[in-house]
């Protein structure tokens, strides 16, 4: 014992001497050097373990780029860390560096109730952070079990899910706007205000990242209205198995539980030994099974989800009965974990994640693994999402132990690979789990990594180490395929992903631009800036079509996805779907779009207002590159944290990073009700504010979208009262539309508006849905028109409306999703008039911190100097770098989008 | 009376020998104290933490300096790699280890069940073990924890002059004049409203209408000699519900303060007193009304566990050992009836919440108070800082723990802050002051014995009432 040399403090060991500088720059109390201090931070809550050289605890985002930039200056590696909650060894120092803890920068520096937007410090705690929402209506979906410590930038960082992930997403679904430092001390802006600003999503890519792309300071987030009422059940079910089929049962059935936690037998015990909150410890499984929505909805969910539950061999059913009976399930819950080492010195808690409807084989496929190595095993787990987590007991101090407990993990790994699950569901990839990567991803998909991490971080400073396996394997590169002379004449039609692939390799060693487009339609194809300078050669582009990537691949309603090609119509694939009572939430204005160019322009319909944008409603995707790489990205589950997230990028790229071959969707059930109510307004300023008024109460409303009257239902000349129409639609069970319609029409009524029913309307031909306004709007313009996107922050369209010229307010025609913050214009004219008209709007948007874009040009405007994108993201240049890694001779879709 | 102060504060005031101690003087005691901590016993109650972080919110001083090292988890690992025989006890440990409160805050929260109290007191007992104790301080902890706190006739007379003091509102004088050094001005700001009497325990008061039993009641030192009307308010209260309350005549300091500073021999005499004293009868339940004493109390079957002859008296003793709050809780026979129309808060003791793990008792007592507002705070698990002597001899820390605590406190809008515990009462006069709160500060039992005088104006005649 006494042989390991004794520390006392910083000055007997001397350790500022290797941090030269950094003790001067910062005050005494932002830096800690003491080598007995540092041994609190070797740990996280996981297995691995490694001694930082320092902690650093910033207060601002200047000090943490004063710290990088130092750190650049001496090549000090740097690990960002939060409250040290993470089980994958993340935030551990393993190759010594810098510590960042950010518990100082822990408040919330802006929250808009109206908005349902906050922003916070990374130091924020989540579970502090929903409760402060919570008092004011709103609620923070993602909520690991760590929650309780854990914090907003450590959540980011792993892109943390929880329990109500099932029915709400995971934190990625939730981060709108960060604010990092790059390695190089550069500060940036990552996300934009409004939605679907032109520019690569970064951010989806640095979420998730686990500290080693940038360092993330503050967080802007969106919020949701918290539900009106909310019932908690626990069930007993004899076996895992058992209780694995109802889960998948209640799903067929177009039910969206808040959540569907399942426990074994041996963790409700031990868990009942901490907290007895009175889990059915005698069943072979428990089910904890949450409804939420208006109270009026919960008894008829409850009792047909019950209904299902007993059908399938649950018993037992206990309603809790209070908020408190509730919390104490909850808290019983998650504190699982900690329960099990009441009775074992440690244990291992692993996290993989399966295509639901495999639970069951899964589950037995665990338990025999265990069994092969002797090790005891519990099950907790999200079953909603397919998100298993094996607990093994040991002991730490027996080494053979030790040893089957990591094999079993890596079978365990093996096995959910097999199941087309993923090596890591919430928990991240850190230390743990990197030697895994090469199982689940490839040299491709690796080296794309790669790419994206050198870009942001060439001297591998910023968490050194983690994910990364220490060999990446090679990178297959398709040969290139030498095109004929007359291929600038024809159309590139490939039909796998390696085709694809080789056909772009060819292009780029030829440096010939090629223009990809989906269906035949040309107005659907993004339509090339011709005035751009081409960065390829002079030859003409050539066509890529996605035609032959069309078709259903894998269809699975249990585990609600759809595996499908790019080239498939939208059309065709939402027909496919209802024949299962399923449905994509995509809308699109024109019959011919297909999957693919959907994905491409990031088309978004009003009604993501519920169900999402694009980007949160795309599982995987195979992606061929214009250098010849073909990645094949995410899983066909919803939750994975494995490696990047690049599959964000090729979203809204305008198809100018790579081709999209085909993508995995998330299914949603067809709403099993949806209302429209609409409100006549003398004026879009009236329409606009009224929108506002209604929307603490959105809940089950999905669209929100205001349009001329005469636009909506031709009629000639509107009364000036009802110049314009507010609709509203609400989808879900009809007891929720029910309520919450008569909360609408009481707010509105406040205000002097009355809400009445679409389908009471006299006219014929009334359009049934907000969404649907908004596709006609779209659909109807001539073919000569110069499409406007204008995009706002959040409750700001009608401040945009107010800045308008009166001119440009009552010549355009105009659409506004006003649940979205969005509005549509088009113009038409001569080309001088279009772009006088274009910079004006512009200029109301971008001074109001929006943007307006243009998304569509006719083929007769082709010859316009017109600034389709207006202000540059000020990460212009960092998306240029990403686009010259993997189109290397710039030949995917010049100039058709603002990185060029 | 300067002297007097000095010697109730420095019961265990120990920090001019901690900043002081020359680093070569220990190597001794430094391995000796290694020896405390690599044990079997030890290490068991260090493997139980899966350092899950889940501890971090709930401790008082991680949310004042957000640093590993003043956290639960961190203060472990610190123990582990002593026990481990990686670092030294003195410097960087010894002052994080003293930056705890105690306030065991952390095994509330704690999934796994970390025993973090025992790893705690097995800590400091190693840091005792280690330092050289000046013969000043060796001084004035004789002077305190054994001339002065186990006395109840020497604290009174303290007490005495500190009346004359206050009542020649000297105070201000004093302050203004740096007269005292800064630990003794500090204390004299915690110094509460003396009263002019103390309460008789020369023999039982009876109980009020039907009497349901006999219970002893355990007066304390401190807060008999500074806060007697707790005391008096007890007896009171328990009256009226039909108890006869018995002060045991041989009762004394329940040992807290000497346990605390590692003197075990003292505090195990100290129990035994109090086993003996209440031996005398067959009571119902034997009442501490500070959380505090009670923890310390509560703990006696553990303390004499290997004294084959105490053991089981202690067990006894143990078993009927409640805390005023978990007693009327269960035993609040006539209800008060009258309206107090009064916004309160409620400040939980740690030792009463944490250690005796009595939350929901003094909520529901409350309640019992007709048109009492009562307004929960954000973080009623929080300490206020005054963790025993804490606040006197960690006082940077524990301003900055009480701050935290009174913007909670503040929040409520309370005109009444009710607490459990003589320190706490006492920080908790401080900290009103110090926010420039409009609030009176009472012990529970106060405000139940002002709800039933509330009914009574004039008081009712012919029966008596203690005090």
């Amino acid at each position: 014992m006494t042989q390991t040399p004794t520390v006392r403090s910083a000055a007997k060991a001397g350790a500022s001497q290797s941090l030269p500088g950094l003790t001067q720059l910062f005050s005494a109390h932002q830096v800690t050097v003491d080598p007995v201090e540092l041994i609190t931070y070797e740990i996280d809550a996981g297995m691995d373990r490694g001694h930082p050289t320092g902690v650093f605890y910033p207060e601002s985002t200047a000090d943490v780029s004063r710290l990088l930039e130092w750190a650049t200056a001496t090549g000090t590696p740097l690990i960002a860390r939060g409250a040290g909650t993470g089980l994958a060894g993340g935030a551990v120092a393993e190759q010594g560096g810098i510590m960042v803890t950010f518990a100082r920068m822990n408040q919330v520096t802006a929250l808009d109730v109206a908005a349902r937007t906050a922003t916070v410090q990374v130091g924020m705690v989540n579970l502090a952070f929903d409760a402060l929402v919570k008092e004011h209506g709103l609620y923070y979906p993602p909520d690991p079990s760590s929650g309780r410590s854990a914090v907003i930038g450590g959540n980011i960082g792993a892109n943390a899910g929880g329990p109500h992930c099932f029915k709400y997403g995971v934190t990625t679904n939730y981060v709108t706007g960060l604010e990092a430092v790059l390695a190089n001390g550069r500060v940036v802006q990552l996300g934009h205000a409004a939605a679907d600003a032109p520019g690569y999503d970064l951010l989806g890519v640095l979420v998730g990242s686990e500290g080693t792309l940038g360092i993330a300071t503050h967080a802007t987030v969106r919020l949701v209205r918290n539900a009106p009422g909310v019932k908690t059940m626990m069930v007993a079910f004899a076996t895992d198995e058992q209780a694995g089929e109802a889960v998948s049962a209640v799903i067929a059935a177009g039910l969206v539980p808040a959540t569907l936690e399942m426990m074994d037998q041996r963790i409700m015990r031990m868990i009942e030994a901490y907290a007895p909150v009175g889990l059915p410890v005698n069943a072979g499984a428990g089910l904890i099974v949450e409804v939420d929505g208006y109270p009026g909805s919960l008894d008829e969910q409850m009792e047909e989800v019950a209904d299902i539950l007993t059908a399938h061999g649950g018993y037992d059913l206990r309603l809790a009965q209070s908020e408190a009976e509730r919390a104490q399930i909850w808290y019983g819950r998650k504190s699982a974990a900690g329960a099990v080492s009441r009775l074992a010195p440690a244990f291992y808690l692993v996290d993989v994640t399966v295509p639901r409807s495999t639970l069951a084989p899964v589950l037995a496929g665990v338990n025999q693994i265990c069994d092969r190595y002797a090790l005891a095993v519990g099950h907790v787990f999200h079953a909603g999402d397919g998100n298993l987590h094996p607990i093994i007991p040991f002991d730490p101090r027996d080494a053979d132990h030790k040893a089957r407990v990591l094999h079993a993990c890596h079978d365990i790994v093996a096995l959910a690979l097999e199941y087309n699950g993923s090596i890591t569901g919430e928990h991240g990839v850190g230390i743990e789990k990197r030697a895994y990567m090469p199982m689940m991803y490839g040299g491709a998909e690796l080296s794309a990594m790669l790419d994206v991490k050198r870009l942001l971080d060439p001297d591998s400073l910023l968490n050194p180490g983690k994910i990364f396996p220490a060999h990446v394997p090679d990178a297959d590169y398709a040969a290139p395929v030498e095109l004929a002379g007359d291929a600038a004449h024809s159309v590139l039609t490939p039909a796998t992903a390696e085709e694809a692939a080789a056909l772009l390799a060819g292009l780029t060693a030829a440096r010939r631009a090629v223009r990809i487009r989906g269906a035949a339609a040309a107005t659907l194809t993004p339509t090339p800036n011709p005035t751009a300078k081409p960065t390829a050669g002079p030859a003409a582009p050539v066509w890529l079509s996605t035609e032959k990537l069309a078709g259903v691949s894998a269809l699975a309603p249990a585990d609600l996805y759809v595996t499908v090609g790019a080239g498939t119509r939208l059309e065709a694939l939402q027909a496919e779907l209802t024949v299962h009572k399923m449905t994509v939430p995509f809308v699109a204005p024109w019959p011919d779009i297909t999957v693919g160019g959907i994905l491409a322009r990031n088309l978004n319909a009003p009604n993501r207002l519920r169900a999402g944008s694009v980007r949160d409603n795309v599982m995987a995707m195979t992606v061929a590159l214009a250098d010849g790489r073909v990645l094949r990205l995410g899983r066909p589950v919803v939750k994975n944290v494995a490696g990047y997230d690049l599959v964000k990028l090729f979203i809204g790229a305008h198809g100018s990073l790579g081709v999209i071959i085909d993508v995995t969707l998330k299914l949603v059930p067809q709403a099993r009700a949806r209302r429209t109510f609409v409100v006549d307004v003398p004026s879009v300023a009236q329409g606009l504010a009224w929108a506002a008024q209604s929307a603490a109460q959105w809940f089950v409303t999905t669209a929100v979208v205001l349009t001329a009257n005469s636009a909506a239902d031709g009629a000639a000349d509107s009364a000036a009262d009802t110049a314009y129409r507010l609709r509203f639609t609400l989808e879900g069970l009809a007891a929720d539309i029910e309520a919450e319609v008569a909360e609408l029409a009481a707010a509105l009524a406040q205000t002097g508006a009355t809400l009445s029913p679409a389908d009471s309307q006299s006219s014929t031909s009334e359009i049934a849905d907000a969404t649907e306004a908004w596709r006609i709007f779209l659909a109807g313009a001539d073919g000569d028109a110069i499409r406007v996107r204008v995009g706002m922050p959040s409750m700001q369209l009608g401040a945009f409306w107010d800045d308008l010229p009166a001119p440009l307010r009552t010549g355009l025609p105009w659409c506004f999703d006003a649940g979205n913050h969005l509005a549509y214009t088009m113009l038409t004219g001569d080309a001088a008039t279009c772009a006088q008209q274009l910079a004006r709007v512009r200029e109301s948007a971008e001074w109001l911190g929006g943007y307006a874009a243009v998304t569509d040009l006719p083929a007769s405007q082709n010859d316009t100097d017109l600034d389709r994108w207006g202000a540059p993201p000020a990460t212009l240049d960092i998306m240029r770098g990403l686009k010259a890694c993997w189109d290397p001779q710039g030949i995917l879709n010049p100039g058709a989008y603002v990185v060029d | 009376m300067t002297t007097s102060n000095t010697t109730l504060s420095d019961t265990t005031t120990s920090d001019t020998t901690i900043s002081s101690t020359p680093a070569s003087s220990t190597a001794v005691g430094s391995f000796a104290a290694a020896g405390l901590l690599d044990n079997e016993p030890v290490r068991d109650l260090l493997s139980q933490c899966i350092h899950c972080g889940l501890c971090l919110p709930a401790c008082p001083t991680y949310q004042v300096f957000h640093t590993e090292m003043d956290s639960p988890r961190g203060r472990i690992a610190l123990v582990q790699a002593a026990a481990d025989g990686r670092i030294e006890i003195e410097g960087t440990f010894q002052s994080h280890l003293e930056l705890c409160l105690g306030c065991r805050a952390c095994e509330t929260a704690c999934p796994s069940g970390v025993q973090y109290g025992a790893i705690y007191e097995v800590a400091r007992e190693a840091i005792e073990e280690t330092r050289t104790v000046s013969r000043r301080e060796r001084l004035l902890r004789r002077l305190a924890l054994r001339e002065l706190m186990p006395h109840r006739g020497r604290l009174r007379a303290m007490a005495r002059l500190m009346k004359v003091y206050q009542a020649l509102h000297l105070s201000p004088l004093v302050q203004r004049l740096s007269f005292l050094p800064g630990k003794l001005r500090f204390m004299e700001q915690l110094m509460p409203r003396l009263p002019m009497g103390f309460p008789d325990y020369s023999r039982p008061a009876p109980a009020l209408g039907r009497k349901r039993g006999e219970v002893a009641c355990l007066v304390g030192c401190v807060q008999d000699a500074f806060l007697s009307g707790v005391n008096a308010a007890t007896v009171r209260v328990l009256q009226r519900n039909g108890y006869e309350v018995h002060f045991p005549q041989t009762q004394t300091c329940c040992g807290a303060a000497q346990l605390h500073v590692g003197e075990g021999d003292l505090a195990r005499d100290l129990a035994r007193r109090n086993i003996d004293a209440c031996a005398d009868r067959d009571y119902v339940a034997i009442i501490s009304n500070a959380g505090g004493c009670g923890a310390t109390l509560k703990q006696y079957a553990h303390l004499l566990e290997h004294d084959a002859d105490y053991a089981p008296k202690a067990a006894a003793f143990v078993a009927r050992l409640q805390d005023i709050s978990e007693f009327l809780a269960d035993n609040l026979h006539v209800p008060p009836t009258a309206s107090l129309p009064l916004t309160v808060t409620y400040v939980d003791s740690c030792h009463l919440r944490h250690g005796q793990k009595v939350v929901q008792q003094p909520r529901r007592l409350l309640a019992a108070i007709p048109d009492l507002n009562v307004v929960e705070l954000r973080q009623p698990d929080m300490c206020c800082g005054s963790a025993g002597v804490y606040n006197i001899v960690q006082t940077e820390t524990a301003e900055q723990v009480l701050d935290a605590k009174m913007a909670d406190v503040t929040g409520t809008g309370a005109q009444v802050v009710v607490t459990t515990n003589t320190g706490c009462h006492m920080q908790m006069i401080y900290g009103v002051k110090k926010a420039g709160m409009d609030a009176e500060v009472v012990h529970l039992v106060e405000l139940l014995d002002r709800a039933y005088r509330a009914g009574e104006n004039p008081p009712r005649a012919g029966e008596r009432i203690n005090v």
